[in-house]
């Protein structure tokens, strides 16, 4: 709803021919233990960049405990059977590298980037770490008493309550549904449990080792296997949680958080999982809509109308299920305003077809942002994951842009109509609520909450 | 050791406009940046927040690329862009298919020739800059802190000491005769350095400077206001209360010195030795082994980007069951071992190992994981911006790996001085915090 007319450019020059895009050689093996092994030469830097992932993570590890599969792999890195946690600093950063371990809802994972010239003595501590981790007792108090705080923290960033809230009202009873633990689920952590995950999770058969940098892939994956051949370990069974029902009609919930000079929105929608056929189609219908920079949204609610710094939208992709969902953070006096804008340009996408030069526009954006995951090793390394933990075609990277192409206007308006799904969004408002709940309210029957999750 | 050797080709042409070209064909994609020689510190008196408003404006529209079209033009040719304010330098940037280099250029020469703004951009983008300051700043738990805490307590010369991000009343008096009267100053292309990263030849690439960006008029030398500051002879303290987060915090800032004088390489070191990551002094002795702090880091923001006085600062989270004093006594017990004792031949030699391969990191880094290249570009602007010799980014790595276990220790005697820091305690109004006795030392 623009109200200045754009002006075009005068005298731009055209675009030379494109350069073919070409990415490197994957070369991939299985260790003799069941170890999936994924290696790619890029010899920008003499460094080379690793993720050892294990395809289970917190949603894998709900039944005993929410968040405990990043608890385990906090502690993992703080001992093993033959270091301390001040060795291990040390040592990594006498080879010059960078380690970190970590787990989201899906997949646990150590990433590491170091000097190519030790390689080996990285590698060796990775292994360590995956296989001999010792669960010291005095690190895993101190962890747990560091992420009791990291969570009090958590309660008070706009952002953080947000997805909290979002995630809860989309996905119900799944394990999807908890983004973070609370402090009585915290401080109930036993080493004993940290210790059965890592037994259970951290196997051979359950990894997938990634490795991008300057070496030589033959010399590299025969590393990997005198370094990681003689672990030994099955897949774990996964849990079977009951699908979440994807919630009807918009509703409105709203966090209350007194003073907030600002009001974070975040509305949301069931979507779709990278595996699904209609992903690129989404991705692009996404861009057009508000994941990049010259997308209807911020132009909108920017660039024409100042309500906001950054506005976007994304679709995220969890294994199981993936939702839609749109963020902005606003004056306190234009929620309403900016909602409406919101739900204007979904609607409009899913009423008028899109005009082709606009499309092409878009089409050019998403294949030339694709391309630039080559020019960087951590960059190559993340395009690589996404191939292989979503277990996409092995041309993935060669043929996305053909893909992206190919769509018409028409795939975007049926796209728009099946997942942008204006009227069972929910919508969740941060802020002060004396300043935000009559605006809030036009918007859906409201639920209002405090920072600890407690309704009002 | 591997080295690592950029090529580069760089020139100046007529109008005074600085060019630097590093081919590199791993992937066909051009990055682009135009570097200013003029960031937040220097931005006018009354005007607080001027530099990075204005910034804002370079999107809003040029003599033949009107609002919208910067972003849409390299948005539509597969490329990002973006730009930035810091201390000493603003930068503007696109990462593009190399097909739509002539592109870019065209575009970012538009806009250094002439800006062409009305008064219903600045005034879209004064609302947009200050949702930007609520969702970064006064809306989030320790927004701000330290960088924009830091400031007045540390420094007494304006420029050093006032608020970057501005405030509101300084930002609503600025009007469009203050932009093209900014724009006229430092935006000249004798005040700038162009940048190509990737692919692109060198030959080309300077041709195509000169074909874009030549007919550019030189402008007058930009004047600059001196940042010294007067001798500083006691610790200054300042507090500020935290309205959102239960932690209380405190960040402790040492000025540093001058960029590539003699001390400079081993203060960067020492730096490392301090806040490098987990193996870092702060983050080990306050949160692995005394168990006081929940964060403790930070360093030198931007070791190779600053022009004028800027500090070390360690930014301190801590258990509320620790006072503000003890745990500014544990940060001191650190400060006072490294000045007693220096660091050991391991350490240095672990520090060095480390110091080159975050190095090669910053080389090849992007940003956002997707503007490939971001570190050598800034390095690149920064090198040519204050020292007029781009090819410091092959050699600069030699003088930190020379550094020895007794310049490190001179440097922490001579530049951890308690005359010579300032500390800001950031207090949460919030219950769980220890009532402060600080507040009633503070200066």
């Amino acid at each position: 709803m623009a109200t200045r007319a754009v002006e075009v450019a005068n005298g731009v020059p055209g675009l030379a021919p494109e350069r073919a895009v070409t990415w490197p050689k994957r070369t991939k093996a299985r260790l003799s233990n069941g170890l999936e092994v994924i290696l790619a030469e890029a010899h920008s830097i003499p460094k080379f960049h690793g993720e050892l992932f294990f395809r289970s993570g917190d949603a894998a590890a709900s039944h005993r405990a929410p968040g405990l599969a990043e608890m385990t792999a906090t502690v993992a890195r703080t001992g093993t059977t033959k270091r301390a946690s001040r060795q291990i600093e040390e040592d990594l950063r006498r080879i010059g590298a960078d380690l970190s371990s970590g787990a989201g809802a899906d997949t646990s994972a150590i990433s590491f980037s170091g000097l190519s010239e030790f390689a080996e003595p990285l590698l060796d501590l990775v292994n360590e770490l995956a296989r001999e981790a010792s669960f010291p007792e005095s690190e895993f108090e101190r962890e747990r008493r560091q992420k009791l705080e990291e969570i009090r923290l958590e309660r008070t960033q706009p952002g953080f309550l947000a997805s909290e809230r979002l995630r809860k009202v989309l996905f119900g009873a799944h394990p999807y549904a908890q983004v973070s633990p609370s402090e009585a689920q915290v401080a109930a952590y036993k080493r004993e449990d940290l210790r059965a995950v890592y037994r259970e999770f951290y196997t051979p058969e359950n990894g997938l080792l990634l490795l991008v940098g300057d070496f030589d892939s033959s010399e590299m994956l025969k590393m990997a296997e005198n370094v990681f051949g003689k672990w030994t370990g099955k897949k774990p069974e996964a849990p079977a949680a009951a699908a979440p029902a994807g919630p009807r009609g918009r509703r409105v919930y709203l966090v209350h958080v007194p003073g907030a000079v600002q009001t974070q929105i975040l509305a949301g929608c069931h979507a779709i999982t990278r595996k699904h056929p209609d992903w690129v189609k989404l991705g692009l219908t996404n861009s057009l809509y508000g994941g990049a920079f010259n997308s209807r949204l911020v132009m909108n609610i920017r660039e024409d109308k100042g309500y906001t710094y950054s506005p976007r939208s994304s679709v995220s992709p969890l294994r199981q299920y993936g939702y839609f969902s749109v963020s902005a953070a606003v004056r306190n006096d234009v929620v309403a305003a900016s909602l409406t804008e919101i739900f204007y340009e979904m609607d409009k996408l899913r009423s008028l077809p899109v005009p082709d030069p606009e499309l092409a526009d878009a089409q050019n954006y998403l294949s030339g942002v694709f391309s630039m995951g080559l020019a960087t090793q951590d960059g190559l390394l993340s395009q690589l994951s996404t191939v292989a933990l979503n277990e996409l075609p092995d041309d993935y990277l060669e043929t996305y842009r053909q893909k992206v192409r190919a769509l018409t206007p028409q795939d975007l308006l049926e796209t728009a109509r099946k997942y942008l799904d204006s009227t069972n969004m929910q919508i969740v408002v941060v802020g002060d609520r004396a300043k935000i709940e009559e605006q809030a309210a036009l918007f859906g029957e409201l639920e209002i909450y405090d920072a600890q999750g407690a309704r009002l | 050791m591997k080295r690592l050797q950029i090529g580069i080709e760089s020139t100046k042409l007529a109008n005074g406009l600085s060019v630097v070209v590093a081919p590199d064909t791993t992937a066909p994609v051009v990055t682009v940046g135009v570097y200013y020689k003029i960031g937040f510190r220097l931005e006018p008196q009354g005007r607080s927040g001027f530099a990075h408003l204005f910034e804002h404006m370079m999107f809003q529209g040029s003599a033949n690329a009107p609002k919208m079209q910067h972003i849409k033009l390299v948005n539509s040719s597969g490329g990002m862009l973006n730009g930035s304010t810091s201390y000493d330098v603003t930068n503007y940037y696109e990462a593009v298919p190399s097909n739509a280099l002539e592109r870019v250029l065209w575009l970012e020469a538009d806009r250094m020739r002439a800006l062409k703004v009305d008064d219903e951009n600045l005034k879209n983008q004064r609302d947009v800059v200050k949702e930007e300051v609520r969702v970064n700043v006064m809306n989030q738990p320790y927004g701000g802190f330290p960088w924009l805490d830091m400031p007045p307590v540390a420094f007494r010369n304006w420029a050093n000491a006032h608020n970057f991000y501005g405030d509101f009343s300084d930002l609503d008096a600025a009007d469009l005769a203050d932009v093209q009267a900014f724009f006229k100053t430092y935006y000249v292309p004798n005040n700038a350095v162009l940048l190509m990263l990737g692919d692109v030849k060198a030959e080309e690439g300077i041709a195509l400077a000169k074909k874009y960006f030549g007919e550019i008029p030189a402008g007058a030398a930009p004047p600059f206001a001196d940042p010294s500051e007067p001798e500083q002879t006691e610790e200054r303290r300042g507090n500020v209360e935290e309205k959102f987060g239960t932690l209380p915090a405190l960040a402790i800032g040492y000025v540093i010195p001058k960029r590539r004088t003699a001390d400079w390489c081993a203060m960067a070191l020492l730096d490392q030795a301090l806040h490098g990551g987990r193996a870092g002094r702060m983050y080990r002795e306050l949160v692995l082994e005394k168990q006081i702090a929940v964060e403790a880091g930070g360093g030198i923001d931007d070791l190779f980007g600053y022009n004028g006085p800027t500090h070390m600062t360690t930014r301190i989270l801590h258990k509320p069951e620790y006072s503000s004093d003890a745990t500014l006594q544990a940060f001191d017990a650190v400060i006072r071992e490294v000045r007693e004792n220096g660091i050991s031949a391991d350490e240095l030699e672990q520090l060095k190992v480390k110091w080159r391969s975050d190095y090669f990191a910053t080389l090849e880094g992007g940003r956002g994981g997707y503007m490939p290249k971001y570190g050598l570009m800034h390095l690149l602007a920064c090198f040519t911006l204050f020292d007029n010799e781009p090819q410091l980014v092959n050699t600069i790595l030699d003088g930190f790996l020379a550094v020895s276990r007794e310049e490190i220790q001179a440097a922490a005697r001579k530049y951890l001085q308690n005359e010579k820091r300032a500390i800001v305690f950031r207090t949460p109004v919030k219950a769980s915090a220890p009532s402060s006795a600080d507040a009633k030392e503070a200066a």
